[in-house]
């Protein structure tokens, strides 16, 4: 019989860190000599944690961790939030990885779907981000974790910058359970900005020879919004935004929501909703939203991550955004994504595919994505009590029974009806469902966004209330009616589309009172990147792949 | 490159104010031109003639001008419209502008 022994797993940690011996003076290693301390600290069987969201990463520690051999590091449970590196994938070639479990694969999403008709991806769960720093404090805490902060100093207290991210998430769970805290650093220096990791918590710090990967993912340039996009934007403010009085809300990162941002301070002025909708924002700092900043209309702003190129307007505009002591940005992906799954009115955000049944998704047989955090805000949390108009209305129109919530989130999923390439957004089937992807994923059809959660859709066709529709067929008449001359919108029968529009359940721009022709691009606030520094009177510095001046 | 001919039933414009016809859109890569002009022939029927550089879609066509003629009275108007393969949602954007500035008279 086996009995609990005392202080094992605290014997285990000092066992390595014994190993690691000259290797590191006190917490600090050398560059050089980085492989052989992760040799050291790692056993065959660990959970480990790798860094990486789809902004930051620790990218130094993953290439070191790539160019070892599979007799220093096999059997290793990788627990992440992002496979984003092609350090991430050679793990996997090199067959050092037993299981892994993550949220999301964006830029290797092709990588990954070919390791997975290649049986060399042992797949525990696609997860969504809170789900998995969830996890990392019941059945995935992690044995070693490997991040990346910005400066160190003397001690190992490391400071985050506007990239906070998910370091705390991954540190605490593991420094707090006897497991090994490794960070990488751009800068060792002797007095940090701001502490945001305390050094207790840290075990070895490296100075990279290279700053940490940082990806611009929330720029969106102006130039590339179409007329399009500006019609389902009016068609959106005026039908969801006025009409449920949406006071916070998270929007996704696709054009779709930049060109409702660039709206704010031209049509929604006009429409005189100012001070009256979208003051408090769960969001990225989107260099979109400099003009509606700029313009009054926001009262709040609570992030995830950073943006590359957004310091200085951010810290100059602290009245909106968080800043630390220092006076510079600050971001926490758990806590953003509570904030979302809990404060918000409204998540709006675009995806690949929408099923028959409002069921969406990103994966596809030749790329397979996974989740991110949409799923935490794009959902019904059942655990909210606190009551807002738009809850309230949203809930009233869904006609909710007498065992459940009175209120809903509104949860509008935005897409046009086909994608690049006429391949259209709405199908009977997703992609996801395809019985190989199924298999590798355990059963489960990796849906993004589930369609009993989605109240509307938005389509350059109109607006379907899902949310109000009283059965599933009634649902499935409501979608198709505004999926445009795909072949499911094709399938539409018009009688109940008539009575679906004679309802409210399905209105068309006209019915919201948009004139189409007046969706012109020169509504938007700008019409390019040059136009957002303008805004910000020379406080946004764009990456240099938007700079054309 | 493909082209074809065809009236669909719709009721008839309402005004005889506003402008004798009106354009949306440029004939470029992955835009499209519509001329509606008022004047066709019979009253109660929006008559198009479409001229598109992508094959295969003559169905998608028909079902959205069919759409369209039945949501808006656009009868006694005559439809052109040259398309160089622009993406499937701008061609009813399109279509609504050049009905609109028709009618309102507008631009």
């Amino acid at each position: 019989m086996r009995t609990a022994e005392t202080g094992a797993r605290r014997r285990n940690k000092m066992e390595r860190l014994e190993r690691v011996g000259r290797l590191a003076r006190g917490k600090f290693v050398a560059a050089k000599d980085v492989p052989a301390v992760l040799k050291r600290i790692i056993e065959p069987g660990d959970i480990l944690c790798l860094e990486g969201d789809n902004q930051k990463q620790a990218d130094f520690l993953a290439n070191a961790l790539a160019s070892l051999d599979k007799k220093d590091l096999r059997d290793i449970h990788l627990v992440m939030s992002c496979i984003t590196l092609p350090a991430h994938i050679e793990l996997f070639k090199k067959g050092m990885i037993r299981q892994v479990d993550f949220c999301y694969a964006g830029p290797q999403g092709t990588a990954v779907a070919d390791l997975v008709k290649a049986r060399k991806f042992p797949v525990g769960a696609i997860h969504t981000y809170n789900e998995l720093f969830g996890r990392f404090y019941v059945d995935l805490t992690p044995r070693v974790a490997l991040v990346a902060a910005t400066q160190a100093d003397r001690k190992g207290n490391l400071y985050l910058e506007a990239n906070t991210e998910d370091t705390p998430a991954v540190i605490e769970p593991t420094a707090f359970s006897d497991g090994i805290v490794f960070a990488q650093v751009n800068k060792i220096v002797d007095r940090l900005p701001r502490i945001d990791i305390p050094a207790d918590q840290v075990d070895f710090v490296v100075e990279a020879p290279y700053p940490m990967h940082l990806q611009a993912l929330f720029t969106r340039d102006p130039a590339a919004i179409t007329e399009v996009q500006v019609l389902m934007a009016m068609v959106a403010l005026r039908g969801i935004y006025e009409k449920y009085e949406v006071q916070s809300l998270n929007h996704g990162v696709g054009f779709n929501t930049a060109a409702i941002e660039l709206l704010l301070p031209t049509y929604g002025e006009r429409l005189g909703l100012k001070g009256k909708i979208c003051k408090h924002w769960v969001v990225n700092p989107l260099p979109t939203m400099i003009p509606a900043i700029e313009s009054g209309w926001v009262e709040s702003v609570f992030a995830f991550g950073g943006e590359v190129g957004m310091e200085r307007y951010t810290a100059a505009r602290s009245d909106v955004f968080f800043t630390g002591r220092d006076g510079g940005f600050h971001s926490n992906r758990p806590m953003g994504q509570l904030a979302g799954l809990y404060g918000i009115d409204m998540f709006i955000g675009a995806s690949l595919q929408i099923d028959i049944n409002g069921n969406s998704s990103t994966v596809s047989t030749s790329r397979i994505t996974g989740f991110g955090g949409a799923p935490n805000m794009g959902c019904q949390p059942t655990g909210r009590r606190h009551p807002t108009k738009a809850w309230l209305k949203a809930g009233a129109e869904a006609n909710p029974g007498p065992g459940s919530s009175p209120g809903r989130k509104l949860v509008v999923q935005m897409v046009e009806t086909f994608q690049a390439g006429r391949v259209p957004t709405f199908v009977e089937e997703l992609d996801a469902a395809e019985p190989s992807i199924r298999k590798a994923l355990h059963g489960v059809t990796p849906v993004m966004i589930y369609g009993d959660d989605v109240t509307h859709i938005v389509t350059e066709e109109g607006i379907a209330n899902l949310a109000a529709c009283r059965s599933v067929a009634e649902r499935q008449a409501a979608i198709r009616a505004v999926a445009g001359y795909t072949p499911v919108g094709l399938k539409r029968n018009k009688r109940q589309t008539a009575e679906l529009r004679a309802r409210g359940i399905v209105q068309l721009p006209e019915d919201v009172g948009v004139r189409p022709s007046e969706a012109s691009r020169s509504l938007l606030a700008t019409q390019d990147i040059k136009g957002l520094v303008r805004w910000s009177k020379g406080l946004y510095d764009p990456p240099a792949q938007f700079v054309d001046w | 490159m493909e082209k074809f001919t065809k009236a669909f039933p719709s009721k008839p414009l309402k005004t005889t104010a506003g402008k004798p016809w009106a354009l949306a859109g440029v004939v470029g890569s992955g835009n499209l031109e519509v001329l509606v002009e008022r004047g066709g022939r019979p009253s109660d029927a929006m008559e198009c003639h479409i001229e598109t550089s992508i094959p295969g879609y003559k169905a998608s066509w028909l079902a959205a001008l069919a759409d369209f003629a039945h949501h808006y009275p656009a009868g006694g108007t005559k439809v052109t419209i040259n398309d160089q393969g622009a993406p499937p949602v701008l061609v009813t954007l399109r279509l609504r502008q050049a009905y609109d500035h028709l009618v309102k008279g507008s631009k």
